[in-house]
């Protein structure tokens, strides 16, 4: 586990671990937005570039790269430490009540551990008002675009920013919680909002740096960020000692929250809209899945559908790389406890148009500045420039193959074209060369 | 004068790599760091000729000419050809609405869509010998 030393998390996202790095360049083709060369001993990551899907992650035989994550240590300083607990956390334990794992996880040195049902129920009711909306001012072009996966509006910002218009302005449960619970708990312990610290406990390797959340207006609203599988062991010691001093003896002393099948649905591709009173709706999921969607949107392609769910992750966020369980198994988890809870929703409707009438939740965020904060500054390439990558890739006749420490033949052009790698570092030129002198 | 060139295969009544030269296209102008809404415009009309040429045409390439000052579409294939131009031209031209413009389908043979997003098209055909329509796009330099 990679702490950050101070009380910030490091603005790195990942880290290379040299030691254990064999150089197999997983990382390197699996890296959507070609951010990762190892033109030297160890991988380096074009912070620019990343846009923190967490695909190297998954794909890293060795572990060699890791997040930075929250020291847990650091938690007695603060006065007041709540964690917003993603409801993916609930798939991570089989058979095991949420209520329970809030507990569990409040044990651990939090103040409270918060569920995010209602905010969820919120968003929903929402993002369909806004659909509606929509058919009659078409004030967004179709097919809307869902606002929650961080890394899809990373994804739209760096390579499709004609679609950042596509995206609907309401801010995410997560958001919607963090701002209600500073207020509501620095009113209650009667403290300064800025005392009170909110941690975020989650799945998604893009929210691991929690300065670059989603919207702008959305920056610190959570204070810092654990991924699940760095407190998983804490979390199953704790209900372990539950379970030994008996756990209904302590569900009393607890605050038991209200959860809805609609929060533990969320976790899974098509959660969103499963939710959403439309039927022009999609849910797609997979890093590959969610850029081949979205270059066929550009083409003008999907106007027919109203909203379209991304998560760049496997199934959804059970398959966020930092989760601790493997996808199907909390998939199934997450279904099997549907049956318990159903699909009835805790709030009214007509409550939160009253709020959303009034412009609560939506996000003050302009299109312009998403571009700016995650619309990440690339290199000029000029027509010169292009004609000499060509020339380059006709010379290198290359099979993509990784071996110089760019992800593919183009990649590796470009930068030799940049002045960034040596065009001598192509083993298939060298091997060329190799049988040239060979056969004469 | 520099200019760049580069061309891409289109193979017949292949529907499911359609759009893929389209996307090519795209992803060297934005390497380029072109206004992204020009992109749309190009990447928007290369496919819907794409399309055609995956339709009624045989097989076909694409061509992209970059200029500092203009880009150009070339796409040529050995299908059917278009019978009477002028009317596949009109056909949809006189209901596109703006809605149609945006859109990448629905408007016939997706010629009067082509035209508007595009600075100058032009399309030349012979029936049973095939087609060739080249379109023009104007880069605005400050």
């Amino acid at each position: 586990m990679q702490v950050s030393a101070d009380t910030t998390q490091s603005s790195h996202y990942i880290t290379f671990d040299a030691d254990i790095c064999t150089g197999c360049a997983n990382c390197i083709k699996a890296c959507p937005t070609k951010a990762i060369r190892l033109y030297k001993d160890s991988p380096t990551c074009l912070t620019d570039n990343c846009i923190r899907c967490g695909e190297c992650l998954r794909v890293c035989p060795t572990g060699a790269i890791s997040t930075t994550t929250y020291e847990l240590e650091a938690l007695q300083k603060d006065k007041v430490s709540i964690t917003l607990v993603s409801p993916v956390l609930y798939s991570q334990f089989k058979g095991v009540m949420p209520n329970d794992i809030l507990l569990a996880v409040k044990k651990i040195g939090f103040h409270h551990a918060m569920d995010l049902s209602y905010y969820i129920e919120m968003f929903l009711y929402a993002a369909e008002e806004y659909i509606a909306e929509n058919r009659i001012t078409g004030q967004s072009p179709w097919p809307l675009i869902s606002p929650v996966c961080p890394v899809v509006i990373r994804l739209i910002a760096y390579q499709f920013p004609n679609l950042l218009p596509h995206i609907i302005p309401i801010m995410r449960p997560i958001s919607l919680l963090a701002k209600e619970a500073r207020a509501n708990i620095s009113r209650e312990y009667r403290i300064k909002k800025d005392a009170v610290i909110l941690y975020h406990l989650t799945p998604c390797p893009a929210k691991m740096v929690p300065s670059r959340s989603s919207f702008a207006q959305e920056n610190y609203l959570v204070d810092r960020t654990m991924g699940i599988k760095d407190v998983y062991a804490q979390i199953i010691g704790r209900l372990n000692q539950m379970k030994k001093s008996g756990i209904e003896a302590l569900r009393e002393e607890s605050e038991p929250q209200k959860i809805s099948g609609n929060c533990l649905l969320w976790g899974l591709s098509g959660g969103e809209i499963a939710g959403i009173n439309s039927d022009k709706t999609l849910a797609v999921s997979g890093l590959r899945e969610t850029i081949t969607y979205l270059e066929k949107i550009e083409l003008g392609l999907f106007k027919d559908i109203e909203y379209i769910e991304f998560r760049t992750c496997p199934e959804g966020c059970v398959g966020g790389a930092l989760n601790a369980v493997d996808k199907y198994i909390a998939k199934n988890t997450i279904l099997k406890m549907l049956r318990k809870f159903g699909l009835e929703r805790l709030i009214p409707r007509d409550k939160v148009l009253l709020l959303y009438e009034n412009g609560w939740g939506l996000s003050d965020t302009t299109q312009d500045e998403l571009q700016r904060i995650f619309g990440v500054f690339r290199e000029h390439i000029s027509i010169e420039h292009l004609k000499e990558i060509e020339k380059i890739l006709e010379q290198i006749q290359g099979k993509d193959c990784a071996a110089c420490g760019a992800p593919d033949c183009r990649t590796f052009a470009e930068d030799v074209v940049m002045g960034k790698a040596v065009l001598n570092n192509c083993i298939m030129l060298r091997k060329r060369e190799i049988d040239k002198i060979e056969n004469k | 004068m520099t200019t760049f060139k580069k061309s891409f295969n289109i193979k017949k009544r292949d529907f499911v790599r359609a759009g893929e030269a389209s996307i090519n296209v795209q992803n060297i102008l934005k390497s380029l760091n072109m206004d992204h809404k020009l992109i749309r415009r190009i990447a928007i009309c290369g496919y819907e000729c794409e399309m055609n040429v995956v339709m009624h045409g045989g097989d076909g390439i694409l061509t992209v000419e970059i200029d500092t000052g203009k880009i150009m579409l070339d796409i040529e294939d050995n299908g059917d050809g278009i019978e009477n131009i002028e009317l596949a031209m009109q056909k949809g031209y006189s209901t596109a609405t703006e809605e149609h413009r945006e859109m990448g389908f629905g408007a016939g043979m997706g010629l009067p869509n082509m035209k508007v997003n595009s600075d100058m098209l032009s399309v030349e055909s012979e029936k049973g010998k095939g087609t060739h329509v080249h379109m023009e796009f104007n880069v605005l330099t400050d």
